[in-house]
């Protein structure tokens, strides 16, 4: 029996080029990496209950592009109600142009919004003949940019009221509440 | 594969309570679940918070009018940049004016910025503690605040007021249930 140089032996009489590589510890870490069922599959289920935990049947209001809303802590939930957004000086009634404010900023005065005006008016008539004998709500919902002069806010608040929305909610961002 | 031990059985001929879960659709599911939930996400949670206005309604000739005494009413004047004015008054009569130190805790999250005014908020909490009338918990009405501010303020301070008003709270029996709800109602002045 031949006397061989001592070292390595082990799978190297496979005549592969990848097997040679890997027994000589010359080769790359190999790709496929273990991984525990049992952690995975808690992992997957941690995330299942927290997604079902926040989740919310209610669809989000629309938020009009360009308006960052304040925060308030004393809110209450969002209701099914025209939103009305003062994004820069555009005036917006569920998403379609109602108007501009450029002639409030200019003058620093309360105007009527006449565009604004009719369109929620036209909405009040609407309402009324869809829902015969009851009681019509008036709710508006303003979503405006929390630079926006309060000039601006009372002008489309009066034309809102005037229209035959009196009830006006003002959207914001939520803050978790403080104990009283 | 996984399987579920429930214990007991492996009796002669009985049917073994053991039973295996194939791990594959399982995995599946809890993935499309996730992502279902993912899509679905509502991670900016809107609120609204309420103003009146105070506008004289069409006359209704099918209901009578009621004449009521004139009740309290707490107006607060926004108008310095230094302080507060709680005006108390009854059918335009002032009984009394409180002033409150303005004192604008700016908040920044980002670009999103909130005013809070905890000094205002304790002021107006006492103030309808001791003047307030709509106290008891099955009172159906509410006291009134009407807000008067200038028209430079920007709208972000005025949230903040109306969010410091609100902070006053008042049981309020709903149902048998007696809840803490916001002891005024907040009229937004447009004049």
């Amino acid at each position: 029996m031949p006397v061989h140089e001592p070292g390595k032996r082990l799978m190297h009489h496979v005549p592969l080029e990848f097997v040679r590589k890997k027994v000589s510890g010359h080769g790359a870490r190999n790709v496929n990496a273990g991984l525990s069922l049992t952690s995975f599959i808690d992992f997957l289920i941690v995330t299942v209950v927290f997604l079902i935990m926040t989740f919310t049947t209610s669809s989000e209001a629309p938020l009009a592009k360009g308006i960052t809303l304040p925060k308030a802590e004393n809110t209450i939930d969002m209701i099914d109600a025209p939103m009305v957004a003062i994004n820069g000086s555009e005036v917006l009634v569920d998403g379609s142009a109602a108007g501009n404010t450029r002639a409030i900023e200019d003058s620093k005065r309360m105007q009527r919004i006449d565009e604004l005006f009719n369109i929620l008016k036209s909405k009040r008539e609407i309402w009324k003949q869809l829902h015969p004998g009851k009681d019509f709500p008036g709710v508006v919902i303003l979503q405006v940019d929390q630079d926006v002069q309060a000039v601006v806010v009372k002008s489309v608040f009066q034309t809102a009221a005037f229209a035959g929305f009196p009830n006006v909610s003002f959207m914001v961002g939520m803050i978790p509440k403080t104990q009283h | 594969m996984a399987g579920i031990d429930v214990g007991g059985g492996g009796g002669k001929g009985k049917r073994s309570l053991d039973s295996e879960i194939n791990m594959i659709p399982m995995i599946d599911l809890l993935m499309v679940t996730i992502a279902f939930l993912l899509i679905n996400a509502v991670w900016t949670h809107m609120s609204r918070i309420n103003a009146d206005a105070q506008v004289p309604g069409p006359p209704r000739p099918d209901e009578e009018v009621i004449k009521q005494e004139p009740e309290k009413v707490l107006n607060i004047e926004m108008r310095s940049q230094d302080k507060f004015v709680l005006i108390w008054k009854q059918a335009g009569t002032v009984i009394s004016t409180i002033d409150v130190p303005r004192k604008d805790d700016i908040q920044m999250d980002g670009q999103l910025k909130s005013i809070r005014y905890p000094d205002l908020a304790a002021k107006i909490s006492s103030e309808w503690q001791t003047v307030g009338t709509h106290r008891d918990p099955t009172d159906r009405k509410f006291d009134q605040a009407i807000l008067h501010t200038d028209n430079e303020t920007p709208y972000v301070f005025i949230i903040g007021v109306i969010d410091a008003i609100y902070q006053a709270h008042r049981p309020f029996n709903m149902g048998g249930k007696t809840d803490q709800v916001p002891a005024f109602n907040v009229t937004f002045a447009v004049n």
